[in-house]
C-alpha cells in the first residue's frame, strides 16, 4: 500500500527539463556573475511598455519629458490621442489612474526586488564556498541604489526594501530624505568595490555600473539635494543646500560642494567633451570620452528597443530613410524659444537635436508627401490637439540627434546607437550650477558653461544666472530625459506653459512628485501623496 | 449486439443526459461535429470564432465557471480523450451519437478534465454480418453578403476636399472589402464500409473536405479516417474493440492578424486602384500607419498543418453476468506545424516563421464491474485506477531582414537576420493519475440513487496538493412507474432528479508553475563575450491547488400524449471557490505583477428548458418542433484572499477587453472589466447624453457622474457600469416537416439580455480620421470629430438568427435494386439575423472571458452564406 501510494508520488513529480531549478543556477563564479548580476542589466532598457530606464513607451523618459517645456506629442487627427494620455501628461492632469504612472512604479520597483534577490543570492554562495565576492555584491549595491534614484525621484516617498520578499513592515514608506540617504550611502559604500572602467565602452565593463556612473548619481543627488530632502513638498519651504552636510572622506560640505566634488572626481577619471558633438550620439557611439553610461544596443542581438526617435519622425520621412515612424512627438513652443529658432541667434545644436523644415534623403533630395508636395515640418504650428488643422501631421520640430542606423531593425525601433543616460557634458554644466548656487556669479561656472557652448560654436556667454543654467540644460541635453528633473529644481515645473489651461490646482506643486498605485498603499494603509 | 455500443467504461453512471442520436442532429453543410448538435442541447453555447473556414468554435457547457482557463468542455471521442481540435479529426457523418454532461454529478467520472462539462462522441461501428457501402457528398459555394458601408471614391474627395485636407486621388473607385473577397467553392466526399462476420464487425471510413474562404487564398482542406473492429473471443469472455481516427489538416490563409486585414480593407484610400503586386509593389500611403495596402496584406500566408491520429483498444472481459472487467489504453498523437511569411510590403525586412507544437498523449485506465439484482433493486458498482501521461514539445524559428519575398517560408534561410525571442523550444510532460468508485442502487426503476468519489492527482501542483477528492450524489424518482400515476394513460414519463457534486480544475495551470526555475531571459554582454542570462520570470507560488466547483442541480422530465410532448427542465447553481486567477497584485511585495493563485469565488446559476412537441405524426406527414431555452446567470463573487499573511485584493476594475488602432493606444479605451460583485465582463463606461457642438464639429458629451466638477475617465471616475457582455438567454429552435418523401428543416438561434461596444462605428464615425483613414458613408452628416470611449456606441445585442434551411428528398426506390436508399438535399445557411444592432453582425464573441469579449472592433469577418447541394447514397 505503501509502496503503491509512493509509487503514485513518483509518477506525479514533475521533472522539469527545459529550465533548470535554482538551485543549480550558480554552479560556479561565472554562473554566479551571469545569472546573479548580469541578468540585473537586462532590466535597464527593455522592450515592453514602461519597462527600462529609456528607449521604450510610457515609461520614465516620458514622464520625465513630456511632462514638460521640452516636447510634447500633440493629437494628430486619430494619431495619438490614446484615450487622452499624452495631453493629460502635457497638462500635468495624468490622475491617479494611468498606466504609465503604474507601470513605470511596477517596473522599478520589480527591478528593486530583483537586485534584492541576487544580493541574497550572492550572499549565499559567499557563505557557502567561503569566497570573498564583495566586488558582485557592491555592484549590484549600487545598481539598486540607482533604481532607487529614479523611484525616488519620480514618486517622493517610497518604501526602503532590502530583502527580496518583504515583510509587511518593510512596505511603509519612508520619508523622501530618509531615501536619500538610503541611496546616498549605499552608494558611497560601494564604490571602494566598484571598477574603476568606463562602463559605455566595449570590454569586461561594458554597460555595468562601475566607480564613474556611482560618483554621476551622486553628483546627481547632491544636487538635488534640496529638493530630495525637502519631505512636505507641498506644505513648507524648501530645506537650504547649504544646510545639507555631506561627509566624504572625513571631510564635511555642503551639497553644492558635494556635487562639485563628484563632478572633479569624473574629471579625474578622464573624461572630456568629445570634439564633435554627434560623435556622443553617432551608431557606434561606444567609444566617446563623454558619454558615462548607456544602454547598450545592438539590433542583431538585444532585443533593447529606441522608439524616442522612431516616433517622432514622420511617415514618409522615416520611409525616406527606409524606416518606419510614428509621426508623434516635438518641440514645444517654449524649447522654440530657448534655442531662439529662426532668429539669427539660433544656437547651433538647434539643427543637430531637430528637423526643422524641409527634410531631405541619404541621396539629399527633399521627402516628398504623398501628393508630391515637399515635406516641411511646421515647429510654430503645433498645439495640443491639431486634429483638423492643415498641418496636423507636419506640425512640429522633430528628433533628431541620434544619427540614423540604415540597417536599424523593427521598423527602425531597434538600431545601433546606444542611448546615453549620463554624459560629461551634463556634468560641466551640473558644477557650473552647483558653484553658481553656492558662491553666486562666478567665473569658473562662466567658464564650464561656454566650454559646453564652445564645442558647438555657439556664442559665448558673458554673464552667469540659474535661469541661464536651465536654458543651457535645455540646449544641451534636449531628448536626454532630464528636463522634468531640471524644472523641479529650478522650480518652473509647475508654471503655465502653452496650451495648458489656467488652472490653480498645481498651485500646491503636488505634481512634481507622481501618484503611487492605490493597490500598493492599499496593503500597509499608507497615504497617498499629498493632492492625489 | 452491445459489444459495439458500449462506450467505456463510464457509461453507466448516467442518471439523466442530453444523448443526441443521428435524428436530432443538424445533418447538413457541417464541416465540425460540433455544427451537429449547434441550438440542439440547452446550456451549451456553441459560437464559431469566425467566419473564416479555418474558425475555431468557442464551446460553453453552463457558462464560464472559471478566470483562468479550463472552461472548455471535454471532448471524448470513443473513450480517447481531447480537447476541441481533436474534433477535427472525426468528420460528422461518422457520428452515431452525442451525450452532453452538464452537471456536476453527471461529470463526475471524469474528474478534474470534465469540470467544465464533457461531449462524448460515439463513432458508427460495424454492424455484423450487413454489408453497406454509402457515400455521403456535397458542393456549395461560400458568397460574402454584406459589408460595411463605407464613403465611396467620390465620397471621400468630397469630403477631404470639403475639410482643406491633403487629397491623395490615384482616379479609381475601389471598394477595398470586396478586393479582398471571393466567392468560395467547397466540395466535401466521404465513404464508408462496414461488415463483419458473427463475431466480428468492422467499419472504415474515409473522408476529404475541401473548402475556400470568401477571403483570398483562404483555404481549409481536411482529410480523415476512422477505422474500427470488434471482435468476440472464447464464447462470450472476451470481446475486443478495437479503433483508430485521425487527420490531416491544412489551414491557408492570408490574414495573419484578423483586425489589421479588415481595419485596413475597410478604411483604405479608396482612389487607390487595386493593382500591384508582390513583385512590382504596390503603391503606397504613408498617412495611415496603423493599417495597410489590403492587397499587400494578402500577400501574407500563414499555413497550419494539423496531423492527428489516435488509436484505442478496449478488452471486456465478461466472467460472469455479474463480473466484468475493462481495460482500456489509447495513444493520440496532435501536431500542429506553422509556417508563415509577412512580405518586406508589410513588415519591415519581410519575417519567417516555422514552429511545431506536437502533443503526445498515452491513457490507460482499468476498471471492475459488478452488477447484481436483489429482489427488485438492481446494484451496479464500478471501481477504476486511470493514469495519464503526456508529452508536450515543440519549437520555432523566426528569420527577417528578407531582400526579396519568392522564397518565403520554403526556406527561411533566405532571412539574414535570426531573432534570439524568435527561437525557442520546450518540453513539457504532466501526468495525472485518478481512482474512481461509484454506486448505483435502482428500485424498481423507480428510485435510483448514484454516489461518486473520485480522486484526482495532477504534476502541476506542490507536493501535498496534489491530489482532490471529488465526490457527488445523485438520485432520480420516476413518478410516472407510481401505482397512482398509471392511470393517467396521457402521461408517458415523469420524473425528477436530484444531484450535487464537487470538481477540480487545474485548466490555467501551465506546468512546473509551482517550482522556482530559471528561464533564459536575455542576451547580455559578460566581458567579450555575449551570454545568455537565466531569470525566474515570474511569481513562484508554491501552494497552488485544485480550484474547486460545488454544483447542484434539480432536473424534471415529462413526457405525454404518446411522446407527443417532451420537455425537460433543469434548474442549476454552482460555485466556483479557491479561484484559480493571475491576481494582478502589487509590485512591492510581489516582484511580478500578477500572481497565479487559488483566492477568489464566483457563481454560476441557470435555467434550462427542452421542449419537443410532435403535433401532427401519421405516415406521410410530421411535423417536429423543438426548442431550448437557457437563462444564465453569473456573478464574480470575490477576488481577493490571504496570501502567506497578505491579504491579496485585485484592483475594483480589472479591464478584459479594449479598443485597439489608431488614436486607442493607451489610456482610458478599456470596455470590458471584471468587477466584484458583478457579472464576469460588464461594460464599464462614461456616459455620454449625446452629441455637443465644437468648433470642427460634434463631440460625445460626457457627464460627470462622480459629481466633482470635472470629465475624469479613469476607473473609479466618471463611469458606471452599463450592461453585461455575456447574453442572460440563450435560444435554440429547429422546426422540421416531413411531407412523404420530402422534408424541410429551420434551425433558429438566438440571444438575448447583453450588449455590444461598436467600436468599429467609434472608429469610423471620427471625421477627424480623414484623410488616412476612410470612414463610414453616414459619417460626414453626423460630423463627429471625437473619439472618446463612452456609452454612446453601446447597443443592445440581443438577436435572432435563422441558421439554415434545408429541403432533402429522399428518393424512392424499389427494395430489390443495388442502391438502398438515396437523399438529395439543399442547404442554405445564415439566411437572415433579426437584430437592432447597427454594426456588421451581432454575433461575436459573447461567450470567452478574452480581448474581444463583447467588443466589436474593426475586426469583424465578411458575413457570408453558404449554398450547398448533398447527396447520401447507401448500397
Amino acid at each position: 500500500m505503501v509502496a503503491a501510494a509512493s509509487g503514485c508520488n513518483k509518477f506525479l513529480d514533475e521533472t522539469p527539463r527545459d529550465r533548470l531549478p535554482v538551485d543549480q543556477a550558480y554552479g560556479n563564479l561565472d554562473e554566479l556573475y551571469l545569472n546573479a548580476v548580469a541578468s540585473l542589466y537586462s532590466c535597464v532598457g527593455g522592450n515592453k511598455d514602461s519597462y527600462g530606464l529609456q528607449g521604450t513607451r510610457r515609461g520614465i523618459y516620458d514622464l520625465n519629458t513630456f511632462t514638460t517645456d521640452e516636447a510634447m506629442i500633440p493629437t494628430r487627427g486619430t494619431d495619438w490621442y490614446d484615450g487622452g494620455l499624452w495631453q493629460g501628461l502635457y497638462t500635468h492632469s495624468w490622475g491617479t489612474g494611468s498606466s504609465a504612472v503604474s507601470g513605470t512604479w511596477t517596473y522599478l520597483f520589480q527591478t528593486i526586488l530583483r537586485c534584492n534577490k541576487s544580493i541574497e543570492d550572492i550572499t549565499a554562495y559567499q557563505q557557502q564556498k567561503q569566497v570573498d565576492v564583495s566586488y558582485y555584491l557592491a555592484e549590484v549595491k549600487a545598481l539598486r541604489a540607482m533604481f532607487y534614484f529614479y523611484a525616488m525621484d519620480l514618486y517622493g516617498r517610497v518604501p526602503i526594501i532590502k530583502r527580496s520578499e518583504p515583510e509587511w513592515e518593510d512596505l511603509l514608506l519612508k520619508n523622501r530624505s530618509e531615501v536619500f540617504n538610503f541611496i546616498r550611502s549605499e552608494l558611497q559604500e560601494a564604490i571602494p568595490n566598484l571598477s574603476e572602467s568606463y562602463s559605455n565602452r566595449p570590454g569586461a565593463y561594458y554597460s555595468r555600473m562601475t566607480m564613474p556612473v556611482a560618483f554621476f548619481l551622486l553628483a546627481k543627488l547632491a544636487l538635488n539635494a534640496e529638493v530630495y530632502t525637502w519631505d512636505n513638498w507641498t506644505s513648507e519651504p524648501r530645506p537650504d543646500g547649504k544646510n545639507i552636510i555631506w561627509k566624504i572622506d572625513g571631510k564635511s560640505m555642503n551639497t553644492w560642494e558635494a556635487t562639485v566634488y563628484y563632478c572633479d572626481l569624473l574629471a579625474d577619471m578622464g573624461y572630456a567633451l568629445e570634439p564633435d558633438y554627434q560623435t556622443n550620439f553617432q551608431v557606434e557611439n561606444e567609444q566617446s570620452y563623454e558619454n558615462i553610461f548607456t544602454i547598450p544596443m545592438d539590433k542583431w542581438l538585444y532585443t533593447n528597443q529606441f522608439t524616442n526617435l522612431f516616433r517622432s519622425r514622420h511617415y514618409n520621412h522615416a520611409t525616406a530613410l527606409g524606416l518606419n515612424g510614428e509621426n508623434g512627438s516635438c518641440a514645444t513652443l517654449e524649447a522654440l524659444d530657448a534655442f531662439g529658432y529662426g532668429t539669427d541667434r539660433q544656437d547651433p545644436r538647434f539643427d543637430i537635436s531637430y528637423y526643422a523644415g524641409e527634410v531631405y534623403d541619404y541621396d539629399g533630395y527633399p521627402v516628398l508627401l504623398d501628393d508630391g508636395t515637399p515635406l516641411v515640418y511646421e515647429p510654430r504650428k503645433i498645439a495640443l490637439d491639431l486634429s483638423g488643422s492643415p498641418y496636423e501631421k507636419t506640425a512640429g520640430a522633430r528628433m533628431r540627434k541620434y544619427d540614423v542606423d540604415r540597417t536599424a531593425t523593427k521598423d527602425g525601433n531597434q538600431s545601433n546607437n546606444d542611448i546615453v543616460l549620463f554624459r560629461y557634458a551634463d556634468v560641466l554644466l551640473m558644477k557650473a550650477e552647483a558653484l553658481l548656487r553656492d558662491s553666486g556669479p562666478n567665473d569658473v561656472s562662466l567658464a564650464l558653461v561656454n566650454q559646453v557652448r564652445r564645442r558647438v560654436d555657439a556664442d559665448e556667454r558673458t554673464s552667469l544666472s540659474l535661469d541661464d543654467i536651465l536654458q543651457e540644460r535645455l540646449l544641451e541635453l534636449a531628448w536626454e530625459g532630464w528636463r522634468r528633473n531640471d524644472m523641479i529644481r529650478f522650480d518652473t515645473f509647475c508654471n503655465l506653459r502653452s496650451f495648458c489651461p489656467v488652472t490653480s490646482l498645481e498651485a500646491d506643486h503636488h505634481t512634481i512628485v507622481f501618484p503611487m498605485p492605490g493597490e500598493f498603499l492599499a496593503i500597509t494603509g499608507d497615504k497617498q501623496n499629498y493632492g492625489y | 449486439m452491445t459489444a459495439a455500443t458500449a462506450v467505456t467504461a463510464h457509461a453507466q453512471v448516467e442518471v439523466h443526459a442530453d444523448t443526441i442520436s443521428q435524428s436530432q442532429m443538424n445533418r447538413e453543410q457541417l464541416s465540425n461535429p460540433l455544427d451537429a448538435i449547434n441550438g440542439r442541447v440547452a446550456g451549451v453555447t456553441i459560437t464559431k470564432s469566425d467566419n473564416g473556414v479555418a474558425a475555431m468554435n468557442a464551446v460553453r457547457v453552463r457558462g464560464t465557471t472559471s478566470l483562468t482557463g479550463g472552461n472548455d468542455p471535454l471532448i471524448i471521442i470513443d473513450g480517447v480523450m481531447g480537447d476541441l481540435t481533436t474534433l477535427a479529426a472525426v468528420y460528422p457523418a461518422d457520428i452515431e451519437n452525442f451525450t452532453i454532461l452538464k452537471d456536476a454529478s453527471e461529470t463526475a467520472q471524469y474528474g478534474s478534465r470534465g469540470a467544465s462539462g464533457v461531449i462524448r462522441i460515439t463513432t458508427k461501428k460495424g454492424k455484423g454480418k450487413r454489408t453497406t457501402i454509402s457515400y455521403n457528398g456535397s458542393v456549395g459555394f461560400i458568397t460574402p453578403y454584406k459589408n460595411l458601408n463605407m464613403l465611396d471614391a467620390n465620397g471621400y474627395r468630397r469630403e477631404v476636399v470639403a475639410r482643406d485636407l491633403m487629397l491623395i486621388d490615384m482616379g479609381a473607385n475601389t471598394d477595398w472589402q470586396r478586393a479582398i473577397q471571393r466567392i468560395g467553392f467547397q466540395h466535401d466526399h466521404h465513404v464508408a464500409f462496414t461488415g463483419g462476420g458473427d463475431n466480428n464487425g468492422y467499419r472504415v471510413s474515409i473522408a476529404y473536405l475541401n473548402h475556400d474562404g470568401v477571403t483570398l487564398h483562404e483555404k481549409m482542406i481536411n482529410f480523415t479516417s476512422n477505422l474500427s473492429m470488434y471482435q468476440r473471443m472464447f464464447g462470450d469472455l472476451l470481446n475486443i474493440d478495437i479503433g483508430m481516427f485521425g487527420n490531416v489538416k491544412k489551414d491557408k490563409t492570408a490574414i495573419y492578424d484578423m483586425q489589421k486585414t479588415f481595419y485596413s480593407a475597410a478604411t483604405f484610400n479608396p482612389t487607390f486602384p487595386a493593382t500591384g503586386d508582390i513583385n512590382t509593389g504596390y503603391s503606397g500611403f504613408t498617412y495611415a500607419n496603423q493599417i495597410n495596402h489590403p492587397l499587400a496584406l494578402m500577400d501574407s500566408r500563414t499555413t497550419d498543418k494539423t496531423t492527428h491520429i489516435s488509436t484505442h483498444a478496449k478488452l471486456t472481459f465478461t466472467f460472469s453476468p455479474k463480473w466484468k472487467l475493462i481495460a482500456f489504453g489509447s495513444y493520440s498523437h496532435n501536431e500542429v506545424e506553422r509556417s508563415q511569411y509577412l512580405p518586406t510590403s508589410i513588415w519591415a525586412g519581410g519575417q519567417a516563421l516555422r514552429s511545431s507544437e506536437k502533443t503526445e498523449t498515452l491513457l490507460g485506465n482499468i476498471s471492475v464491474k459488478f452488477d447484481t439484482k436483489a429482489g427488485k433493486s438492481t446494484f451496479n458498482v464500478m471501481a477504476m485506477a486511470e493514469a495519464q501521461r503526456e508529452k508536450l514539445s515543440g519549437f520555432k524559428t523566426t528569420t527577417t531582414n528578407f531582400t526579396a519575398d519568392e522564397l518565403g517560408f520554403y526556406n527561411i534561410q533566405a532571412g539574414a537576420l535570426s531573432l534570439w525571442e524568435g527561437t525557442a523550444s520546450y518540453y513539457e510532460d504532466p501526468s495525472q493519475l485518478s481512482f474512481l468508485a461509484n454506486c448505483t442502487w435502482d428500485y424498481d426503476g423507480r428510485y435510483s440513487i448514484t454516489a461518486t468519489a473520485r480522486a484526482d492527482g495532477s504534476s502541476r501542483f506542490g507536493n501535498g496538493n496534489k491530489w482532490g477528492l471529488f465526490p457527488s450524489l445523485s438520485g432520480a424518482w420516476t413518478l410516472s412507474k407510481e401505482a397512482w400515476l398509471r392511470d393517467f394513460k396521457w402521461l408517458d414519463n415523469l420524473k425528477l432528479r436530484v444531484g450535487a457534486g464537487i470538481s477540480g480544475n487545474q485548466g490555467g495551470v501551465s506546468n512546473y508553475t509551482t517550482l522556482n526555475l530559471l528561464a533564459p531571459g536575455g542576451i547580455v554582454p559578460v566581458g567579450q563575450d555575449l551570454k545568455v542570462a537565466l531569470i525566474s520570470p515570474r511569481n513562484v507560488n508554491p501552494d497552488l491547488k485544485w480550484e474547486i466547483k460545488r454544483q447542484v442541480n434539480f432536473g424534471i422530465d415529462a413526457a405525454f400524449f404518446g411522446n407527443r410532448i417532451i420537455a425537460s427542465l433543469d434548474f442549476y447553481t454552482s460555485k466556483t471557490v479557491d479561484m484559480l486567477y493571475n491576481y494582478p497584485v502589487p509590485v512591492p511585495p510581489f516582484t511580478y505583477p500578477t500572481l497565479l493563485a487559488n483566492l477568489g469565488s464566483m457563481r454560476n446559476s441557470g435555467t434550462e428548458l427542452a421542449l419537443g412537441f410532435t403535433p401532427l405524426k401519421t405516415r406521410d406527414i410530421e411535423l417536429n418542433i423543438n426548442a431550448n431555452i437557457t437563462f444564465q446567470r453569473n456573478k464574480l463573487l470575490s477576488l481577493s484572499g490571504d496570501y502567506h499573511g497578505l491579504h491579496v485584493t485585485a484592483p475594483d476594475y480589472v479591464a478584459i477587453a479594449g479598443l485597439n488602432g489608431a488614436g486607442f493606444h493607451g489610456g482610458n479605451n478599456n470596455i470590458v472589466y471584471q468587477i466584484v460583485g458583478q457579472p464576469l465582463g460588464v461594460f464599464y463606461l462614461p456616459h455620454a447624453d449625446g452629441l455637443r457642438p465644437t468648433d470642427k464639429g460634434y463631440a460625445y458629451n460626457l457627464v460627470d457622474l462622480d459629481g466633482d466638477q470635472i470629465i475624469n475617465t479613469d476607473d473609479g471616475k466618471d463611469r458606471y457600469i452599463a450592461g453585461q457582455a455575456v447574453p442572460k438567454t440563450l435560444l435554440g429552435s429547429n422546426i422540421s416537416l416531413r411531407f412523404k418523401q420530402w422534408d424541410i428543416a429551420i434551425q433558429v438561434n438566438g440571444a438575448f439580455g447583453h450588449k455590444i461596444f461598436n467600436g468599429t462605428s467609434l472608429s469610423y464615425m471620427n471625421m477627424n480620421s480623414l484623410p488616412g483613414y476612410n470612414v463610414l458613408a453616414k459619417a460626414p452628416e453626423r460630423n463627429i470629430v471625437d473619439q472618446a470611449v463612452s456609452d454612446y456606441w453601446l447597443e443592445r445585442g440581443d438577436y435572432v438568427n435563422i441558421d439554415y434551411i434545408t429541403i432533402g428528398w429522399n428518393v424512392p426506390l424499389k427494395r430489390d435494386k443495388v442502391v438502398r436508399s438515396l437523399r438529395v438535399a439543399l442547404t442554405v445557411n445564415n439566411i437572415a439575423t433579426i437584430t437592432s444592432y447597427s454594426g456588421l453582425t451581432p454575433m461575436i464573441n459573447s461567450s470567452n472571458v478574452n480581448s474581444t469579449l463583447g467588443v466589436d472592433d474593426k475586426r469583424t469577418y465578411p458575413l457570408a452564406r453558404t449554398c450547398s447541394l448533398s447527396v447520401n447514397l447507401v448500397f
